[in-house]
C-alpha cells in the first residue's frame, strides 16, 4: 500500500526535479557563453584592451593612449594594469590583444606555448637593440626563431647608495669586493650600518643579495641553459649542478648579511625604504624600483646606483638587468593590425625614452640617449657596455619556492643544505614538466 | 502562480491527509511515510548550485591531476606519475607534517581556552554582558586583518619592548625564527578562533541544569570536583563539535599564515593549502591539483573517523 503511494508520486516530484535541475543548469550556462566573443568593432572603432604590468606608470599610459587616440581615431586603448587578470584571459580564451609583461622565466613560459604572436616582422623590431632583444630571446623562441615581445624598458639594479653619507665619510664608490669590504668597514666604524636589510620580505633576498654575488661570480645565463639542458637527468654531483656552481658564491652573501642592521630579520621591503631614505643606512641592495619610494619617503635624500662588485677584478663587475616590460601581442587577437599600430606608436621615440628617463630605466632603443638621471648613471656604464646578466633567480619556474631558500639560507647559513635543496627541486620540477 | 499555489498547499504539516487537488486527483491516500514535495523544493535549488560550483569543478580538477596541464596552453595525460611526484617531494610532505601538527595544537589550546572563557563567562560576573561582546569581538574581524595586526605587533612593538626589558631571546621578532614562528602562527589562530569555540560552549553550559550541581553541593562535591565530574560529561557533545570543527578548519589554515609570515622564515610554516593555492600561480596546476586529491582524501578519512566517533557520542551535526 505505502509502496504504491510512493510510486505514484514520486514520478512528479521526480520530473520537477529533472525540470528544475535542468533550468538551473541553463541558467548557469548562459553568462558563461557570452565571454567568448566580445565585439571589438563597433561604428567603425576598433577596441583594443591593453594590460600592462606596473600598477604604478598608469597614469602615464593613460597620457599616452589619449596621445594615440587622437592620432588614431579608429582605435580605442583600454588599459588594464592588473597582471593576475592575464592566466585567467587565457584559460577563457579572451585574453588582452597587447600585453607588457616583465620577461622572465614566467612569461617565457608563456612564449614557449605560443600564447604570443610574431613581431618580428614588425618595422619598429629593428630599431631594438640587439643585445636587448637577445635578453628576451635568451629564454627561447616559439618555432625557434620567432620574436614573441619586443622590450619596451630594462631595468638595472646594483647597490643603492646615500650620496651624502658616501661623502662624509670620505668613501668613494668601490669597484673591487676588497674595496667594498673596506668601504663597509669604514661605515660600521662611524657607527652608521653599511646595508639595510629587508630579510623579512625574502624576495628581497632573492633579487638583492642572491642574484649579485651569483651574477658577479659566475656566467648565470650560460649556468641555466646547461642545466636545462640535462634535464631531469641531473644529479648533486654533476658539472652542471648548483652544488658544483653556487659554492663559492655562498659565503659572499653571509658577509653581506652581516653588515646588515641589527633586527634586519624583521624589517621588510616599506620598513627599508622608510629608513634608508631617512639615512639610517649608507647602501640598500635594491634595484630602480626603489628610488621612487625612496624620494617619496624624502625628497631631499642624494641616491647614486652602482653595480656590485664580487671579485677584484673591476673589469668582472656586472649589474643585473631584467627586461622590466616588454611588448607582446597575443596570436588570436581579431586586431591584429589595431594591435600592431598601438606597438608601432609605443616603440617610438618620444613614447619609450620618455617613459624609461621618467622611470629611471633604460631605453632599449639603439640609438637611445645617454642617461642624465644622477640616481642611475652609475649604472649606465655597465649596461651601454653590455656587461650585465639576468638575475638568477629569474630563471627558475615559479612552483619552485626560491625565496624562501634563500632566507633559510641566510638564517641558517647552511650553504650545502642549501644548494642540494635547488638541486632536488630542479630535478623534481624538470620530472614532472619533462613528460 | 501555480507553482506557489501547490507550494502553498503542500506545505501543510506531512502526515495528514491532504484534502486537496493533487489527492484527489490521483485518488490515493497518502501514508505518513509521504515525502511531501515542498521538502525536494527547497532542498534542489542548493543541491544544483552546490553540484555546478563544488562537484563539478572538483571532478574537473581530478580529471586534470591525470595530465601535465599547466592552467593554460596544450596539455596531455600523463597518469599518476604526479601523485607518484608528490610522494617524492620533502616540500610537501613537510607541509603536511606543519599542517597536521599546527592543527593538533591548535585544536587543544582552542578548546582548552574556550572552554576556561565559557566557564568564567558562565559564572555570575560583573559586567557580563559587555566581558561577553569584548571575548567576541575577535570573532567578527577578518583573519587577515587580524594577521596583519599581529604581524606589526610581533615584528616592532613585541621586540622593542623586549629590549627595553632585557630580554634578549625575543628582542627580534619571532616571525624571523624558524623554530618559533609557528608558535606565532597558533597564538594568533587561537586568539580568532576562540570565541567560536566558546559561544558553542556557553550554550552547553547554560543547558546543564542548576539542580545537578546543587545536588552536588549537598553532597560535598568542591567546583574542580563538580566540573570533572558534572560539568564535562554533560557537555561532552559540545566538546566533541569543537573538536572536530576545529580541527577540520585549522586544517585548511591559510590567511593567518599568509598574513604571518608567508610560509616563511625559509619553508617553516608552509600549510598544505597553500603549497596547492601555489599551483595556480605556478604554472605548477596539474601537479597541486593531484596534491589537493590526497588532501581531500585524506581529511575525508578524517571526517569518516570523527562521524564514527559522534555517533558513538550520540551526537549529530
Amino acid at each position: 500500500m505505502n509502496a504504491d503511494a510512493l510510486g505514484r508520486t514520486a514520478p512528479l516530484s521526480r520530473r520537477a526535479l529533472l525540470k528544475a535541475a535542468g533550468l538551473a543548469g541553463a541558467a548557469a550556462m548562459l553568462p558563461l557563453t557570452g565571454c567568448g566573443a566580445t565585439p571589438s568593432t563597433q561604428n567603425g572603432v576598433t577596441t583594443l584592451r591593453f594590460m600592462q604590468n606596473k600598477p604604478e606608470v598608469v597614469a602615464y599610459f593613460n597620457q599616452v593612449i589619449k596621445d594615440f587616440e587622437a592620432l588614431n581615431p579608429d582605435i580605442r586603448v583600454i588599459q588594464d594594469f592588473n597582471e593576475g587578470n592575464f592566466v585567467p584571459g587565457l584559460v577563457r580564451n579572451d585574453p588582452p590583444d597587447v600585453v607588457t609583461r616583465g620577461f622572465a622565466q614566467a612569461t617565457a613560459d608563456f612564449v614557449r606555448k605560443g600564447v604570443f604572436a610574431d613581431l618580428s616582422d614588425m618595422p619598429v623590431a629593428a630599431s631594438i637593440d640587439p643585445k636587448i632583444q637577445d635578453l628576451v630571446s635568451s629564454w627561447g623562441q616559439y618555432n625557434g626563431n620567432e620574436t614573441s615581445a619586443l622590450p619596451f624598458s630594462l631595468a638595472a639594479a646594483g647597490v643603492i647608495y646615500n650620496r651624502d653619507i658616501f661623502a662624509a665619510q670620505g668613501v668613494q664608490v668601490p669597484t673591487t669586493w676588497d674595496e667594498f669590504m673596506a668601504a663597509c668597514e669604514t661605515f660600521k666604524a662611524a657607527g652608521i650600518t653599511p646595508i639595510y636589510g629587508t630579510f623579512k620580505d625574502n624576495w628581497t633576498l632573492g633579487q638583492g643579495m642572491f642574484d649579485y654575488v651569483a651574477g658577479g661570480m659566475l656566467d648565470v645565463g650560460d649556468f641555466f641553459s646547461k642545466l636545462t639542458a640535462r634535464g631531469a637527468n641531473i644529479t648533486q654531483g654533476a658539472p652542471e649542478s648548483f652544488t658544483s656552481n653556487f659554492g663559492p658564491a655562498l659565503p659572499k652573501m653571509l658577509q653581506l648579511a652581516a653588515f646588515s642592521q641589527n633586527g634586519a630579520a624583521s624589517k621588510n621591503y616599506a620598513d627599508g625604504n622608510a629608513a634608508f631614505a631617512k639615512g639610517q643606512a649608507a647602501m640598500y641592495l635594491q634595484g630602480p624600483w626603489a628610488l621612487s619610494q625612496l624620494v617619496a619617503a624624502n625628497k631631499n635624500v642624494r641616491l647614486g646606483s652602482f653595480p656590485l662588485p664580487v671579485t677584484n677584478n673591476p673589469a668582472d663587475t656586472k649589474a643585473r638587468v631584467n627586461v622590466d616590460m616588454a611588448l607582446s601581442i597575443t596570436r588570436n587577437t581579431p586586431n591584429m593590425a589595431a594591435a600592431q599600430r598601438f606597438v608601432s606608436y609605443l616603440l617610438e621615440p618620444s613614447v619609450v625614452n620618455t617613459y624609461n628617463e621618467k622611470n629611471a630605466a633604460f631605453s632599449p632603443l639603439k640609438d637611445a640617449p645617454a642617461v642624465e638621471n644622477p640616481q642611475i648613471t652609475g649604472l649606465s656604464a655597465s649596461v651601454t657596455e653590455g656587461r650585465y646578466y639576468q638575475g638568477a633567480t629569474t630563471y627558475f619556474p615559479p612552483s619552485v619556492p626560491l625565496y624562501n631558500y634563500v632566507q633559510s639560507f641566510v638564517y641558517g647559513k647552511n650553504g650545502q643544505q642549501f644548494l642540494a635543496a635547488l638541486d632536488d627541486e630542479w630535478r623534481r620540477v624538470a620530472e614532472r614538466t619533462a613528460v | 502562480m501555480t507553482i506557489t499555489s501547490r507550494v502553498a498547499q503542500t506545505a501543510r504539516p506531512a502526515g495528514r491527509q491532504n484534502p486537496t487537488s493533487a489527492s484527489e486527483k490521483t485518488g490515493t491516500f497518502r501514508s505518513k511515510n509521504t515525502i511531501d514535495p515542498t521538502y525536494y523544493w527547497m532542498v534542489l535549488p542548493v543541491l544544483a548550485l552546490f553540484a555546478f560550483f563544488i562537484t563539478l569543478p572538483a571532478l574537473v580538477g581530478v580529471f586534470f591531476s591525470l595530465t601535465n596541464y599547466a592552467g593554460y596552453g596544450d596539455w596531455k595525460f600523463i597518469g599518476l606519475s604526479n601523485y607518484v611526484n608528490i610522494f617524492k617531494d620533502p616540500a610537501v610532505l613537510q607541509s603536511y607534517v606543519f599542517t597536521f601538527v599546527f592543527a593538533l595544537t591548535t585544536t587543544v589550546v582552542v578548546n582548552v581556552v574556550a572552554l576556561a572563557i565559557a566557564l568564567g563567562l558562565n559564572a555570575k560576573i560583573k559586567w557580563r554582558t559587555g566581558i561577553r561582546t569584548v571575548f567576541f569581538i575577535p570573532m567578527v574581524l577578518s583573519a587577515l586583518i587580524v594577521s596583519f595586526v599581529f604581524n606589526y605587533l610581533f615584528s616592532n612593538s613585541l621586540p622593542v619592548l623586549m629590549e627595553r626589558l632585557g630580554y634578549t631571546p625575543l628582542a627580534t621578532s619571532i616571525l624571523a625564527n624558524e623554530n618559533l614562528a609557528w608558535i606565532a602562527i597558533v597564538l594568533v589562530t587561537v586568539w580568532q578562533a576562540a570565541p567560536g569555540a566558546t559561544i558553542i560552549y556557553l550554550a552547553g553550559l547554560q543547558s546543564v541544569p542548576s539542580e545537578v550541581y546543587e545536588a552536588a553541593d549537598l553532597d560535598g562535591a568542591g567546583s574542580f570536583r563538580q566540573f570533572l565530574s558534572l560539568t564535562l560529561p554533560l557537555i561532552m557533545g559540545y566538546l566533541v563539535i569543537n573538536v572536530i570543527l576545529g580541527f577540520k578548519g585549522f586544517l585548511g589554515t591559510y590567511e593567518i599564515i599568509v598574513g604571518l609570515t608567508g610560509g616563511g622564515p625559509g619553508m617553516a610554516t608552509q600549510s598544505v593549502a597553500m603549497r596547492i593555492f601555489s599551483g595556480f600561480t605556478g604554472g605548477d596546476y596539474s601537479y597541486q591539483m593531484a596534491n589537493a586529491v590526497i588532501y581531500f582524501l585524506i581529511t575525508l578519512l578524517i571526517s569518516v573517523i570523527q562521524l564514527r566517533l559522534i555517533q558513538r557520542r550520540g551526537v549529530s551535526l
